[in-house]
């Protein structure tokens, strides 16, 4: 069916839903209900459909091109905040940035680190699993998420999880919806266990001039074998550090947050074991913050694929993220520094070494990232781990495959998805193999 | 295939399954043997299997496994049977296949915080493995001595430091499962986090073993805290003490236990084998741990003080050394079997509740005490809202099983009419099928069912667990109270 066409039989069956069209047409439902509704339309017509936040995932993946596009841009706010019990439910269409204006307003907290806050909605990042470098101390999506309320592709609303912070009744379903990237379902509603905002927040940036990673190794490993807790263990490599801290070599970001005496014992603990020949700075509240929230906003998103293009002066930029083993991270970050130091693409990198999750931004000539991609990429599973493109520019669409190889349990997924979303019309194919 | 000789026994299927598993040792099928695998921890319902196998690697699960696919047997996986739902009751005459034989610690690996086990590993030796080099493993049920990761996998299992560490599902990083068709599978190659694909990780990590047989385990390890305190506190009246508990949340601790119990608790776990002297008459206990950096040990310790006594605390002292904490927290985790010293029989139960509901939940419990005549004990893990009323009763007096078990129900219900929820650790198993539906609507429980369909089809892998069956509801109950009766 033609967009205009489209258009009009929408506007026909939902007169009271605002809606433009262009290329596509996107909907902008302000309750649950009209989610409900536009998603029965689609699964009986068989009209794709995706859903969008703030937009920043956009280039996340494969993203569907659908008939359809569910803006929840006007289906947000905070539904129910109960302080004392630390749990809020809110609507998937509130930006986080919002969120945890929201919750400092009672000291409290949701404990997660995505990036673009001030643009990402808690439904993207719930959809997409994104995460930062403090899930070192506060774990991710699925370690604070306790309940969902989500428009199955027929219309049905589901609930899973619940509103306490301990709950085994039936499937965790809620797992199941968490970095699904959109393609089972609409969440609506997200419920968030919650911590309270730490007293005091510090960040030591210690930097290892002559580039030594055996020298990085040592020194992490002795300090997750000590009992000192950083909420962020992260590596950056000299590129990344160079834009970010104003110094060109490896540089680890320790981040520690609790009351002022044990942050303080902590940065001490650092002082006494800075290794030679580095240089250590301490940041405090404010300037921890600042720092962390450059990171946030390092990568390119979705919200500026618009502006790329092949053009002889625009650069391509692409964004990758890299699962591998805890301490293995040191050598992917160092083949990142590689391809840098080699001018084959410019790599700015950082990664968790008690997480095993790295974040790479790769610009160049589109070739050129594309290399880079499959470069990282085939490296990474040697290693034993994985690569996925965060943030795909649409002139690599067709030479990039976002995701790489499917798991062996594949065929799992497929039946997941086959019972959920039959007609397939829920973002098909914007997932890893083509799910 | 030969016979094996030594199998006395026509069932065919017998022979089958101890030539898979290599022996006649590995594998019970007399009705006197069987007698031991009739129930778990969850005692009131009994059904004996067809034969127990206990494989010693992945290949010989897989293989049962598969032979039970395609012969049309049912079957389920069982590990220490330690738990209270029934979740390894063999309700359809099943296969057992027992886990126990496959126990080995298999790799440790401290630099990356992560080790891997078999399912009959027991949960407690994970930590004294590794506690010389100072690390351990979150998880810790009360049964930790004795019950198995691979159960705690199959259960979600919690614990009492779950409030600040979280339950078994957060600390799970790889799984190998052998699926309901024999095929074998691996999630979370290496341990390695995030996973591209769906989180199957997560669905089956409490799945009460319904979707698969988990045959190897990545856990997450921890290094232990540099510093840790406890404190006991007395209260006068059970309002006083659940505002304690609220009180001490907002003021943005997190403890890393927060254990309260009632009076009637309190008379059970003094006159039971770890008895610390708690005061006979008071209302309410509470065991407050916070751990981490030593050097901010302290002023939280002496917040949490403060809070109690601005709510009329009659007594709070700090636990002097490890072996007063050792005592104070042997006192509470026997708490369940310590009502064995005041009651014949208990029933315990598992609901979570919104913290901030405390005080009005356990009005309504007392109130389902008095109304059935039966005491009620309350256990729980205030701090996350986990309650664990056990209703005392006597199974010789007619009728008093019976009576039990629609208390532990109403319990439940009182739990999830505030906007709770029906287990929070135990699991659904046998016991709470039917409470299921307090919480989920049939839509919600069919979208539930549909996914074990992908896993399950034939849903021979212990069939007739955590789901009610749609319109036998009262066929269930009849034959819960005649099973019962016996």
């Amino acid at each position: 069916m033609v967009t205009a066409e489209l258009l009009a039989d929408l506007k026909a069956i939902f007169p009271e839903l605002k809606m433009a069209g262009e290329e596509s047409v996107t909907i902008f439902p302000k309750k649950e209900e009209e989610i409900a509704k536009v998603m029965a339309y689609c699964n009986d017509s068989k009209t794709t459909v995706s859903v969008v936040g703030g937009g920043t995932k956009q280039g996340w993946g494969t993203p569907a091109k659908t008939q359809i596009q569910l803006s929840l841009e006007d289906y947000t706010g905070i539904v129910e905040h109960t302080p004392g019990d630390m749990t809020v439910t809110v609507k998937a269409g509130t930006t986080f940035k919002e969120l945890q204006g929201f919750l400092a307003q009672h000291s409290q907290k949701l404990a997660l680190d995505p990036s673009w806050p001030a643009y990402a909605t808690v439904g993207g990042v719930i959809a997409s699993n994104d995460s930062g470098p403090k899930r070192l101390g506060y774990g991710i999506a699925r370690d604070s998420v306790i309940g969902l309320r989500t428009v199955y592709p027929d219309g049905r609303i589901i609930r899973s999880g619940g509103r306490v912070v301990k709950n085994v009744a039936g499937y965790d379903m809620n797992k199941l919806f968490i970095g699904s990237m959109g393609t089972l379902g609409i969440i609506s509603e997200v419920t968030f266990k919650l911590r309270p905002l730490p007293k005091c927040e510090s960040l030591a940036l210690l930097s290892f001039p002559e580039g030594n990673l055996e020298e990085v190794r040592r020194f992490a490993i002795k300090l997750l074998d000590s009992m000192m807790e950083p909420v962020a263990l992260e590596l950056l490599n000299p590129f990344m550090a160079g834009n970010m801290a104003d110094r060109n070599c490896y540089t680890l970001a320790i981040s520690f947050e609790d009351v002022e005496t044990s942050v303080r014992y902590q940065e001490q603990y650092i002082k006494a074991n800075q290794p030679a020949r580095t240089s250590l700075d301490i940041l405090t509240d404010e300037e921890a913050k600042a720092f962390w929230n450059k990171l946030y906003t390092a990568a390119p998103c979705g919200l500026d694929s618009l502006e790329e293009g092949t053009g002889s002066n625009k650069e391509t930029a692409a964004a990758m993220k890299i699962g591998i083993v805890n301490l293995k991270v040191l050598d992917v970050i160092r083949e990142c520094q590689l391809l840098s130091d080699g001018g084959q693409v410019a790599a700015e990198a950082h990664g968790g070494l008690g997480t095993g999750i790295c974040q790479v931004v790769l610009r160049g000539s589109d070739d050129q990232v594309a290399a880079g991609i499959m470069h990282l990429r085939k490296f990474a599973v040697q290693e034993g781990g994985y690569a996925v493109v965060k943030h795909l520019p649409e002139v690599l669409g067709g030479k990039v495959d976002a995701w790489g190889d499917k798991p062996s349990y594949f065929p799992l997924m497929e039946g997941i998805k086959a019972k959920m979303d039959p007609n397939r019309i829920l973002n098909p194919n914007a997932f890893i193999g083509g799910i | 295939m030969a016979f094996l000789k030594e199998i006395k026994t026509n069932d065919q299927h017998i022979h089958k399954l101890a030539g898979i598993v290599g022996s006649a040792r590995s594998i019970l099928y007399k009705k006197e043997d069987l007698l031991a695998y009739d129930c778990d921890g969850f005692t009131i319902h009994k059904h004996l299997p067809r034969a127990v196998v206990f494989p010693k690697n992945t290949e010989e699960v897989a293989a049962v496994v598969k032979y039970c696919h395609e012969n049309d047997l049912p079957f389920l996986a069982r590990g220490a049977g330690t738990g209270l739902s029934g979740g390894a009751i063999p309700l359809n005459n099943e296969i057992i296949i027992s886990m126990v034989k496959m126990k080995r610690l298999l790799r440790v690996d401290l630099e990356n915080r992560r080790a891997v086990v078999e399912p009959g590993f027991v949960n407690l030796k994970l930590t004294n493995s590794i506690s010389e080099r100072g690390y351990y493993y979150a998880p810790d049920p009360s049964s930790q001595y004795c019950c198995t990761i691979g159960g705690n996998v199959a259960e979600n299992a919690g614990g009492a430091h779950c409030l600040k560490y979280g339950v078994t599902t957060n600390h799970i990083l790889g799984l190998e499962v052998v699926l309901p068709n024999g095929e074998i599978i691996e999630i979370g190659k290496d341990g390695v986090a995030d996973e591209p694909g769906y989180d199957l990780l997560g669905l089956l990590t409490g799945s009460e073993g319904t979707l698969g047989i988990v045959t190897k385990i990545t856990v997450r390890i921890l290094k232990n805290p540099e510093g840790k305190q406890t404190v006991l506190a007395y209260f006068d009246n059970v309002a006083d003490g659940s505002q304690a508990v609220s009180d001490i949340i907002s003021s943005g601790i997190v403890p890393a236990a927060l254990e309260m119990m009632d009076k009637t608790a309190i008379e059970g776990v003094e006159a039971a084998a770890f008895p610390v002297g708690h005061p006979k008459d008071i209302e309410a206990v509470l065991l407050i741990e916070v751990d981490g950096i030593t050097a901010g040990i302290d002023e939280q310790i002496e917040q949490i003080l403060t809070v109690c006594r601005s709510r009329n605390v009659r007594e709070v002292k700090v636990a002097r050394d490890e072996a007063e904490r050792g005592r104070w927290w042997a006192n509470r985790k026997t708490g369940f079997g310590a009502m064995g010293a005041i009651s014949p029989d208990y029933l315990v139960q598992d609901g979570v509740i919104p913290r901030s509901k405390l005080p009005e939940v356990l009005a309504r419990i007392n109130q389902i005490s008095e109304e059935s005549g039966l005491r009620i004990a309350n256990i729980f893990h205030a701090g996350d809202g986990n309650l664990h009323p056990l209703v005392l009763f006597d199974a010789r007096v007619p009728g008093e099983t019976e009576k039990a078990l629609e208390a532990g129900s109403l319990c439940l219900k009182v739990c999830a009419d505030v906007g709770g929820t029906i287990t929070g650790e135990h699991g659904v198993g046998i016991e709470k099928r039917e409470e299921m539906r307090f919480v989920f609507t049939e839509e919600e429980i069919a979208a539930q069912t549909d996914v074990r369909e992908v896993f399950n089809p034939k849903n021979l892998l212990n069939a007739g667990k955590l789901f009610p069956s749609p319109g036998r509801c009262v066929e269930i109950k009849k034959e819960m109270k005649a099973s019962a009766a016996l």
